[in-house]
C-alpha cells in the first residue's frame, strides 16, 4: 500500500542529499484510520446495547424473535458483502499501480483498472443492502418492527446503522470514479482517496461480520 | 511515529487485560463491549502506525535522536488553500438532524441539499481544467 506522500519533482532534487524529505506517512491515510477508530467506538455503543438489552430481557424474548431471521439468506447476503472487499482490495491494487481503467476488454480480468473492480464492489455493496431491505421487509411482514419489542428494537437499529455505513461508502465509491473520472490524469491524490474508501469499506464489512456473528449465529 | 505505535500498542495490551480482569469479577456486557472495543481502538491505530512506519524506508526525523529541526522540511501533503464548502456541508447537516424534530420533509430536503454540498466538497480541486496545485 502506498502509505507516503512523495513529489515527483522535490525527489528528483534531493533523493541523493535526504530521501527524508520526500518520504513520509500520508496524513490522510492516518487520518482516515484514527476517524475509523472512532467508528468503532460507535458500533461499541451499539453492540453494548445490543447485549444489555439481551440480558435485561431475558432469553425468551431472543428464542422467540430470532427464529424468525432467516440465517441462510443473511449468510449469503454476508458471502458478497466480504467478497466485496476482496474486489475493493483489487481495485487498490489498481489504484497503486496508477491505473484507473482496463487496458484490455471488459471480460479480461487481469487488465482491469480501478474503475472496474471499484464498480463490481459498488454492485456488490448495492446487492447486499438491497439484500436487507428485502430481508427488511419479510420481518415487517412477519411482524417484527422497530416497535414490536425489545428484539425488534436492537435488531433494527444495530443493522440498521450499518446498513446506513454500507450506503455511504456507496456514495464513496461513486465519489471516487467521479473523481478519478474528472481528474487529467491519475496520481497520489487519486491513489489516496481510492485507499482510504477501501480502508472504510474494509472496516463496515469487519463491523458486518461481527454483527453477523453476534445476531445470527451466536443470537 | 514510533514513540506512536509502541504508545497505542501498549494502552491495547493494558485494555486487554482491563477487559479480562473485568469480567472475571463479573462485570456486565455494557462494560466488557467498551472496555474490549477500546482495545481495539488502539490497537488499529497502533497497527496502522507500525505498519506505516515499516512501510517507509528511511527513519523518520521524530525519530532519529541526533535529527535536526532542518531534516524534517518539506512537503507535508495537500493542503486546501480555502473552500466555502465546509459551510453548506455543516449547514446542511444541521437541517438534516433538525429535520428529525420538526418533520421528516426537511430532513428529505436536507438530506438532498448535504449529497450536492458533498459533491462540491469532495470534487473542488477536480475541475476539468486543473488548477496548478
Amino acid at each position: 500500500m502506498t502509505s507516503h506522500v512523495s513529489n515527483p519533482s522535490a525527489s528528483r532534487q534531493t533523493e541523493q542529499s535526504n530521501p527524508a524529505k520526500v518520504n513520509r506517512p500520508n496524513i490522510v491515510a492516518v487520518g482516515t484510520i484514527v476517524w475509523l477508530s472512532s467508528e468503532l467506538m460507535f458500533f461499541a455503543a451499539l453492540f453494548a446495547m445490543y447485549f444489555t438489552t439481551r440480558a435485561v430481557q431475558g432469553p425468551e424474548i431472543w428464542l422467540e424473535s430470532t427464529g424468525l431471521l432467516n440465517i441462510p439468506f443473511a449468510a449469503a447476503n454476508t458471502t458478497v458483502l466480504v467478497l466485496s472487499s476482496v474486489t475493493c482490495q483489487f481495485g487498490v491494487f489498481a489504484a497503486e499501480r496508477f491505473q484507473a481503467k482496463r487496458s484490455g476488454t471488459l471480460f479480461q480480468i487481469q487488465k482491469w483498472g480501478m474503475r472496474e473492480w471499484f464498480a463490481l464492489t459498488f454492485l456488490m455493496g448495492a446487492f447486499f443492502v438491497g439484500g436487507q431491505i428485502y430481508e427488511y421487509a419479510t420481518l415487517v411482514s412477519e411482524s417484527l418492527t422497530l416497535s414490536s419489542n425489545a428484539y425488534g428494537s436492537v435488531f433494527y437499529i444495530t443493522t440498521g446503522f450499518h446498513g446506513m455505513h454500507v450506503t455511504g461508502g456507496l456514495i464513496a465509491f461513486l465519489i471516487v470514479m467521479l473523481r478519478v473520472f474528472r481528474a487529467k490524469k491519475f496520481g497520489h491524490s487519486q491513489a489516496t482517496t481510492a485507499i482510504v474508501v477501501s480502508y472504510y469499506w474494509h472496516f463496515v464489512d469487519i463491523v458486518w461480520i461481527a454483527l453477523f456473528s453476534a445476531i445470527y449465529l451466536i443470537k | 511515529m514510533k514513540t506512536g505505535w509502541i504508545l497505542f500498542t501498549g494502552l491495547a495490551v493494558f485494555y486487554a487485560l482491563v477487559t479480562v480482569i473485568y469480567w472475571l469479577v463479573g462485570g456486565e456486557a455494557v462494560g466488557i463491549t467498551a472496555l474490549g472495543l477500546s482495545g481495539g481502538l488502539a490497537a488499529l491505530i497502533g497497527f496502522y502506525l507500525w505498519f506505516t512506519n515499516k512501510q517507509l524506508s528511511n527513519v523518520l526525523p521524530e525519530d532519529n535522536i541526533k535529527a535536526e529541526i532542518s531534516d524534517s522540511a518539506g512537503e507535508l501533503g495537500f493542503y486546501s488553500p480555502h473552500s466555502w464548502w465546509p459551510l453548506p456541508l455543516a449547514f446542511t447537516m444541521t437541517m438534516a438532524g433538525v429535520g428529525l424534530l420538526v418533520g421528516w420533509w426537511l430532513t428529505l430536503i436536507a438530506v438532498g441539499a448535504l449529497l450536492i454540498s458533498i459533491l462540491g466538497f469532495v470534487l473542488e480541486y477536480e475541475k476539468p481544467v486543473r488548477s496548478s496545485h
